[in-house]
């Protein structure tokens, strides 16, 4: 018992909020986050998305030369970690700065055309084609010198540490959903073997620019319907996913450290599993793989399917993939469909590739200490094979007591979290 | 000191492609020669560039190993993927990894970035961009000339979804993006998870590719690479008074890792332990390391506890060693924090003398190296060092290979931004 896990702290920030309230209050009330990009050079790609407001104070701490190339996904990640620290009391300096823990999952980190244009359209030839020779020996100092720095997938999260002063155990994932619950899982790990007193994990997506659309659109992750595309899980009119921003992040401890220092419990967590295809399937894992997931996940956990009473599935749209999950939850649940309950976010949040997890953790938590679940949107006319309760309509109150978290990514992995209530 | 957890992990096969050699055997050969891999970059046009020298990977080595490449996966892989191919190979045939039944059971922790965009994606983006910054995203998808696959290169998790495919690998999949401490996380995360008991053996390691124009570029735009030298095999020169920044390298790096008693039961061979693996971040700046080495310490630290032992007790570290001004010396002065009145007689060395830096692979391939040089009883040396700086002052192996007995050792590696590993590593007991 002395080895349980609790979560102290968390911070929340999407599309519908910047502070985890914000965002469960909105949630709740069946609001969404999606609306056109609202980028200029987004226009013609006509797919809306879920972003966040852009944050409009400095962040401090970041060294002014390198706040040119900081961008929306280093924000998020300082603001969730940020609001974790505060609600775990972690800066109030009772654990060392080598005792904390940063375990995160990283959406891509991609370059902005406008980074490089200057340095190509610098280096054109007579007809508009690229003159090499030109751009090898001058062109390349068009570009800033420190974009190399924004390239680099762990300069957010090394950032993050600075300004927290986390110096302990640490690593980085990349780049879909299954890399913020791996997070977790490894913060879970840390604590429990006494190699960190407390750590912070969790997961941020992508920043939506024009080139993590294209890449999307390229993917065929997307509904490519037009301004009226939505994500909508489990639905039998779904076409594919809307992209969301977003961050959560968790703090991690021992019951026994939270105890002792007077830290509130919010949720435990008490299993996670994953497992990956071989496959070489692009969009999806298999059934028999998330099943995979899910299973090691409850037998970790030490709990059996019908002591879950709800699942917030990855359920991104995806026609194919939504179909893999529905069956996966058919079999794992099978004869538990009287008490079990399914939400997806991703009606409301669009898909936060690796902050997915974390945030619908977060979700989950809320359930669990509100008694109630939000609603699934845009899943009317729910696919007619779906055989579980989905919440969808209005949110429903109902008593949360362990939640299972599911989570995938397009190249055939997957892993699920449970967490259950310290009530 | 803390009790040993009960899972001892084990190495049953390891593999390798370097500037040096095309597997490990000749890698390590070369190396123990004081043999340089660094020379004026052939693959792409470095004139006008302040540094014109890398470790490049032998072409011929790549095309000979196409083989690897099945089932249509050639459009898909770019360089780097390749490297990462031929290292695996190498390490899943010396351990027989196709004979395990379990699959679910077998998992892949690689240290890997994705590819650089190119300069032609960046032209073809140009292109489909009006005056006013407007994509037409229409003509884009249109464009057959731009596929899904040079989106699907520059994903970070492509090596780890690929090396599952080709060796049939479906338990824990982490792709790990932490600069140049990527490869050494990727061992230590593969420990950890077949120490906590969710895999039964994984590949682990990592590959680097980004010897083209604009992987280097970035380099070379932060200045961290070496300006000043008389000829290529001389620029690499950790812990000498004349380096002055370090160079690019590329190639991959593979251990399959497995808890002991599963290796027992079906008879492998073990080449060696891990025995600790510690990691920490600097929280200093991005752009420097801590001036006293407190995150070099803490991570070496903290590997040994994990370990259960004591400075003492190593015989060796593996250095960093990238031949900048500041982390040769930075980690002088984390070695000596760490092992006091003993530092310097601790035999330390630097790989990247020979090999250079190849980014996510460093650490994969650095605790191979390693772990050959303890079963060969060979510490391997630090070339180029000819003029010494008082301020960093422990044996470095300088030059020339030692033949000497050595059990237990450190590998180093620190991240750009601030992030450090370390794992330790010893040679296998039967009772540890």
């Amino acid at each position: 018992m002395e080895n349980r896990v609790v979560i102290t702290g968390s911070g929340l920030v999407c599309s519908l909020g910047s502070t985890e309230s914000e965002v469960w209050s909105r949630l709740v009330a069946g609001e969404e986050g999606t609306a056109p990009v609202g980028r200029s050079d987004c226009d013609s790609f006509h797919c809306p998305a879920a972003r966040t407001e852009r944050f409009s104070e400095a962040n401090p701490g970041i060294q002014q030369r390198l706040g040119q190339i900081m961008d929306t996904h280093l924000a998020l990640l300082m603001k969730a970690v940020g609001d974790a620290v505060l609600g775990s009391g972690l800066n109030a300096g009772d654990i060392p700065a080598d005792q904390r823990g940063f375990f995160a999952g990283m959406g891509m980190v991609d370059y902005e055309v406008a980074d490089l244009l200057p340095a190509v359209l610098e280096s054109l030839g007579p007809a508009g084609e690229l003159d090499y020779n030109r751009f090898y020996s001058q062109g390349y100092t068009h570009i800033y010198p420190l974009w190399p720095l924004a390239m680099l997938n762990n300069i957010a999260f090394c950032q993050v540490g600075i300004r927290y002063d986390i110096r302990g155990e640490n690593c980085v994932f990349s780049p879909y959903a299954d890399s913020g619950l791996y997070a977790i899982a490894e913060g879970y790990r840390t604590v429990k073997e006494g190699r960190a007193k407390l750590a912070l994990c969790g997961g941020v997506s992508d920043k939506i620019s024009a080139s993590s659309l294209a890449r999307a659109v390229l993917s065929q992750l997307l509904d490519s319907s037009g301004d009226g595309a939505r994500c909508r899980p489990f639905s039998i009119v779904r076409k594919g996913s809307i992209l969301g921003e977003g961050c959560g992040i968790v703090a991690v401890e021992l019951l026994s450290h939270a105890a002792q220092r007077k830290a509130v419990p919010l949720a435990e967590v008490l299993g996670f599993g994953s497992a990956s295809d071989g496959e070489g399937e692009l969009s999806h894992p298999g059934s028999d793989t998330i099943s995979q997931a899910m299973c090691t996940a409850l037998d970790q956990s030490g709990i059996k399917p019908s002591d879950i009473d709800l699942l917030i599935a990855h359920a991104d749209g995806n026609p194919a993939g939504d179909e893999a999950e529905m069956e996966a939850i058919h079999t794992v649940f099978s004869g538990c469909f009287d008490r079990l309950m399914v939400y997806s976010s991703k009606g409301a949040l669009g898909h936060m590739s690796a902050a997915a997890p974390a945030v619908d953790t977060l979700i989950g938590i809320n359930c669990m200490r509100n008694g109630m679940v939000p609603p699934t949107l845009h899943a009317d006319p729910v696919d007619h094979r779906v055989r579980f309760d989905l919440v969808a309509g209005e949110c429903r109150p109902s008593r949360v007591r362990r939640c299972l978290i599911n989570s995938r990514s397009h190249e055939g992995r997957c892993a699920s979290l449970v967490i259950g209530s310290c009530g | 000191m803390k009790k040993r957890s009960k899972r001892r992990v084990v190495v049953t096969g390891y593999g390798m492609v370097t500037p040096l050699g095309r597997n490990s055997r000749e890698t390590f050969d070369h190396a123990a020669a004081g043999e340089s891999g660094i020379s004026t970059i052939k693959s792409f046009d470095t004139s006008g560039l302040p540094c014109t020298i890398g470790g490049e990977v032998d072409d011929r080595w790549v095309a000979d190993s196409s083989h690897l490449l099945a089932r249509g996966l050639e459009k898909c892989s770019s360089r780097g993927l390749k490297l990462m191919l031929m290292a695996a190979s190498e390490a899943a045939e010396t351990a027989g990894l196709d004979k395990l039944t379990d699959r679910g059971r077998i998992g892949v922790s690689l240290g890997y970035h994705g590819e650089s965009p190119s300069i032609e994606d960046v032209i073809l983006f140009n292109r489909f961009h009006d005056g006013g910054g407007t994509w037409d995203i229409g003509e884009l998808r249109k464009n057959i000339s731009y596929s899904y696959f040079n989106f699907f290169r520059r994903k970070p998790d492509v090596a780890t979804s690929l090396l599952s495919m080709a060796f049939d690998c479906r338990g824990s999949n982490l792709s790990i993006v932490s600069a140049c401490a990527a490869g050494t996380q990727a061992i230590g995360e593969a420990f950890k998870i077949i120490g906590s008991g969710k895999c039964d053996a994984m590949l682990a390691g990592g590959c680097e590719a980004s010897l083209n124009f604009l992987g280097f570029l970035g380099f070379v735009l932060i200045r961290a690479l070496s300006e000043k030298h008389t000829e290529p095999r001389k620029a690499s020169r950790p812990f000498d008074r004349k380096r002055n920044g370090f160079i690019m390298s590329e190639g991959a790096g593979c251990v399959v890792l497995e808890d002991l008693d599963h290796a027992r039961a079906r008879g492998a061979a073990v080449f060696g332990e891990v025995l600790g693996y510690g990691s920490s971040a600097d929280a200093y700046r991005i752009t420097d390391i801590h001036p006293k080495g407190d995150g070099a310490v803490l991570a070496m630290k903290s590997a040994l506890s994990d370990a259960s032992l004591d400075p003492g007790q190593v015989d060796y570290i593996n250095a960093h060693g990238t031949s900048t001004t500041q982390n040769d010396l930075v980690e002088t002065l984390a070695i000596k924090r760490v092992f006091e009145d003993r530092a310097k007689r601790v035999p330390v060395s630097s790989n990247k003398s020979m090999i250079g830096h190849p980014i996510a692979a460093a650490g994969a391939i650095e605790f191979i190296l390693t772990l050959m040089g303890i079963n060969r009883s060979l510490l391997l040396p630090t070339i180029n060092y000819e003029y010494p700086d008082p301020k960093c002052d422990l044996d470095y192996v300088p030059n020339v290979a030692r033949k000497q007995e050595h059990g237990i050792a450190l590998t180093n590696s620190f991240g750009f931004g601030g992030q450090n590993a370390c794992l330790c590593l010893g040679a296998y007991k039967e009772d540890r």
